[in-house]
């Protein structure tokens, strides 16, 4: 156990037995009178203004129901609006027109991102991503900097070194 | 509540280091005791449920600000973990601190020097010390590695022990 082991065991027994055993600190005279009156200020409150969990169980299962029914009714009423009378196919073949442009614009991305590397020297590829990461790490540290230096320097100032 | 009531705000107060703060974490723990007041009246474990429910609240209220931070305090811990593994303590750690003072003198000091620590520091120390939890629960409380929470008792051992010496030794002069 070298001398710095020893030390630091030493400071956590010191510390413990003064920090062990005290009294505890004594709650101010209008604590009580606080609770009492916040009691007081929630029971006043009508039923629908507490938290769900306290709310009737009859107005909860009533608002879950009231709940299920309306985001059905609203789903249902959307799709079948849209729909129509069309049949299972058309339907089918309408949602998918929807993502062909979609995929359209991917796969024209793809294409375009596989002739800029075919075009583009190697060296440059390189030196953009060093310069993004250098960026990237740049703002990173002035972050820490920053933070370091604005918010814990004046709480950290008992620190010993 | 008068039976438990220092209970409640000393916790909270020693571990958010504010008052304020405790007084109002207090008021909430016993609206909260009051909505389970069926259950605990004739429990026996009714302190020990106070006390879990103080440390969670307390806990609760000062990460609403702790997590946009926790990036940086992480990555600052790493980094001055070397830095501080090579240090050495270069005073000699006395065998009492405060010992010959009363428990409520001790207690205020006490309480002021915890004050003085910042939050990171403040918060495994209590909870080590006062509640006395292990390393691994404080991390799994606090969310944070094991290997940080080590590190911020040991500093806030390192930064407590010349506040109390300090406070205590002024203290000890004007009494004297």
């Amino acid at each position: 156990m070298n001398k710095r082991t020893e030390a630091e065991q030493k400071l956590e027994q010191v510390l413990h037995r003064a920090l062990t055993g005290l009294p505890p600190r004594r709650a101010p005279g209008t604590l009580e009178s606080r609770v009492a009156g916040e009691l007081a200020r929630r029971a006043l409150l009508p039923w629908w203004r507490a938290s769900f969990a306290s709310w009737p169980v009859a107005a909860r299962v009533m608002f879950i129901l009231v709940c299920a029914v309306l985001g059905v009714v609203t789903i249902l009423g959307g799709v079948s609006a849209y729909l129509g009378d069309r049949s299972f196919d058309e339907a089918t073949a309408l949602v998918l027109s929807w993502a062909q442009p979609f995929l359209t614009v991917v796969s024209s991305a793809g294409g375009l991102l596989s002739l800029l590397l075919h075009v583009i020297p190697p060296l440059w590829l390189y030196g953009t991503l060093s310069v993004g990461a250098f960026l990237y790490v740049t703002l990173f540290g002035l972050g820490a900097a920053a933070y370091r230096t604005l918010y814990l320097a004046p709480s950290s100032a008992g620190d010993a070194s | 509540m008068r039976a438990y009531q220092d209970m409640v705000f000393s916790t909270a107060a020693r571990l958010s280091g504010s008052d304020t703060q405790a007084e109002d974490i207090a008021q909430e723990v016993f609206i909260r005791a009051y909505e389970h007041f069926s259950d605990l009246r004739s429990s026996v474990t009714a302190g020990g449920w106070l006390k879990t429910v103080t440390t969670n609240l307390t806990l609760n209220y000062l990460s609403r600000y702790r997590k946009r931070w926790r990036l940086f305090s992480e990555m600052r811990s790493s980094t001055q973990d070397s830095e501080d593994d090579g240090a050495e303590l270069d005073w000699e750690v006395p065998d009492t601190v405060l010992s010959d003072l009363s428990a409520e003198q001790r207690s205020a000091i006490v309480d002021g020097a915890l004050r003085q620590l910042p939050d990171h520091q403040r918060l495994p120390l209590v909870l080590y010390h006062f509640e006395e939890l292990s390393y691994q629960e404080i991390a799994d409380k606090l969310g944070v590695s094991l290997t940080k929470i080590k590190t911020d008792i040991r500093r806030a051992r390192a930064a407590l022990l010349p506040l109390l010496q300090t406070v205590g030794g002024a203290r000890d002069t004007l009494d004297g």
